[in-house]
């Protein structure tokens, strides 16, 4: 048996309820023109205060690192590779040693942030930033110096104004000062 | 030397030069335009949780925005595409603008004219001819999307001259209705019969609803901007323009709103109408502040149809003809028998 398309029948409204239809869209519109709910983020004035926990750049501390591999073995955008370079062992004088420390490409980070999980050490950690500026791509594959320096949020240097998006449960999404409470955290 | 500015200023203030490219035409026209703009801009931000315009001017909330666009228009190269109809592709927009303008020269801003001249209240039928040439324009944008020799701009203009069928008898029934009670064809006449708040509108108000809705359906404003949709066909007839030819073609549409505002102001919500001049007052009261009252009221008139771009969708061009023909047009017959019903009665 073939299937048979269902219908839909286009709704059709009356004389009445359209007049209706078009006093509600009226009000609502004139309600949200008198007292506007405004959520757009003037960025470099203003930026979104992220919490603790983002999964943001990725910082490494080179004194805690085992030089284990693991974050490069687990990055699944082979953005993480291991630098190697010969330097004087500091236990026995005289003998070199070969070191390796994990340097990132941000070119390739995903951000997923397996990385900073897998780190037996927790010698990789999560900064709470997302937008810094490279000029040019070369700049983005870090070195192991740069590797080590927390990026800033350049609307956090310049002074901007933090702030959060939270919930009302009349408004919807409504932008707050991070000072001012900020839904918790 | 004075002999040459006595002769500038005869011509400045000749009313039918003044009337036509000063105020309440092209020069008051450009800035409550440029107002208007900005306040579309605006509303709509708020309406739909934005800002709207504001870096270029953060404590005029963005207002030179307008300005800087209209510059930026000014300076952009106008391309001729090699398959257009030169001639008319050129005139189209100028004489769009123009016949947009044309009405203001025969609307009456004051009941009395501080100046020798006669002009326009002379005329008995200026609510006549003032309708007659505001349904001039339209010719222009269906010659535009012709001389572009385009797809988009024929569809354009296919759209408009079927819309032209839709609003033009509402909008002329319409204010009609206001010239019977008063058993005059003069606007004159028709804002003196009114008061404070015996308003046409309030009297009369189908034939004010259709008159509005009409505004809207001719000037392509929302929810009825069918012959420029944007998503659909690119700019409809304007597709082909560039430049400050694009900006001419754009304003006229404003212009028109706000001859036929102006025109709305004075025949349904009674012109003029706090203020009252008598003959023999000077320029100032006799002339300029009746304008600027005028000017007022078409302006929260233009503003009004402009918040409601924020509000609606675009209708599809059945569902615009259904509602001009179904229900615009029997709502303007019956704000024209209610105007017969005022005229029999001797009401206003």
């Amino acid at each position: 048996m073939p299937a048979v398309p269902s219908r839909k029948r286009v709704p059709s409204y009356g004389f009445l309820s359209s007049i209706k239809g078009n006093l509600e869209a009226l009000t609502i519109g004139l309600k949200y023109f008198l007292n506007p709910n405004r959520s757009t983020l003037h960025y470099p004035r203003e930026y979104i205060k992220l919490r603790p926990g983002y999964r943001g750049y990725i910082v490494l501390n080179k004194a805690k690192c085992i030089m284990c591999e693991s974050c490069a073995r687990i990055c699944p955008a082979s953005a993480m590779k291991m630098v190697r370079f010969q330097a004087p062992d500091p236990k026995r004088p005289g003998k070199m040693k070969l070191y390796k420390y994990p340097v990132i490409n941000y070119q390739r980070c995903i951000f997923c942030g397996l990385c900073v999980d897998v780190c037996p050490t927790e010698a990789l950690r999560h900064v709470p930033a997302h937008d810094v500026v490279y000029m040019n791509l070369a700049e983005m594959e870090l070195d192991l110096e740069a590797f080590q320096q927390e990026p800033k949020s350049p609307a956090e240097e310049e002074g901007g104004i933090p702030v959060r998006y939270i919930f009302d449960s009349e408004k919807g999404l409504v932008k707050v000062r991070a000072s001012e409470g900020g839904g918790g955290q | 030397m004075s002999g040459a500015i006595t002769w500038l200023g005869e011509w400045l203030f000749w009313p039918p030069f003044f009337q036509l490219v000063i105020a309440p035409g092209l020069v008051a026209a450009l800035v409550i335009v440029i107002f208007i703009l900005w306040f579309e801009r605006k509303a709509a931000a708020r309406v739909q949780m934005r800002v709207g315009p504001y870096n270029v001017s953060p404590r005029l909330g963005g207002a030179l925005q307008l300005i800087a666009d209209l510059v930026r228009y000014s300076f952009q190269e106008f391309i001729m595409p090699f398959t257009v109809d030169r001639a008319a592709f050129v005139a189209a927009p100028l004489l769009l603008l123009l016949a947009s303008m044309l009405p203001m020269a025969v609307i009456p801003v004051s009941p009395v004219l501080p100046y020798s001249y006669a002009w326009p209240n002379i005329m008995k039928y200026n609510l006549l001819l003032a309708l007659a040439l505001a349904t001039l324009s339209p010719i222009f944008t269906v010659v535009a999307g012709w001389a572009s020799n385009n797809k988009f701009s024929l569809i354009g203009a296919a759209r408009e001259s079927f819309m032209v069928t839709a609003y033009e008898l509402i909008f002329v029934l319409a204010l009609l209705s206001t010239a019977a009670p008063v058993h005059s064809y003069d606007l004159v006449k028709i804002v003196e019969a009114q008061s404070t708040w015996k308003l046409m509108a309030l009297l009369n108000p189908p034939a004010f609803l259709a008159a509005f809705i009409a505004t809207l359906l001719s000037t392509s404003g929302f929810p009825f901007e069918i012959p420029e949709s944007e998503h659909e066909v690119v700019a409809g007839p304007f597709t082909e323009y560039s430049g400050l030819m694009y900006g001419v073609e754009m304003g006229a549409a404003y212009i028109k709103r706000y001859a036929m505002s102006v025109l709305m102001a004075l025949a349904f919500f009674s012109g003029w109408k706090p203020l009252d001049p008598q003959p023999g007052a000077g320029v100032w009261s006799g002339y300029v502040a009746p304008l600027v009252v005028v000017l007022v009221k078409a302006t929260i008139i233009m503003a009004v149809m402009s918040f409601l771009r924020a509000v609606y969708g675009r209708y599809r061009l059945d569902q615009a003809l259904h509602l001009a023909w179904k229900i615009l047009l029997p709502l303007a017959l019956l704000g024209y028998a209610i105007g017969l019903v005022y005229g029999y009665l001797g009401v206003l």
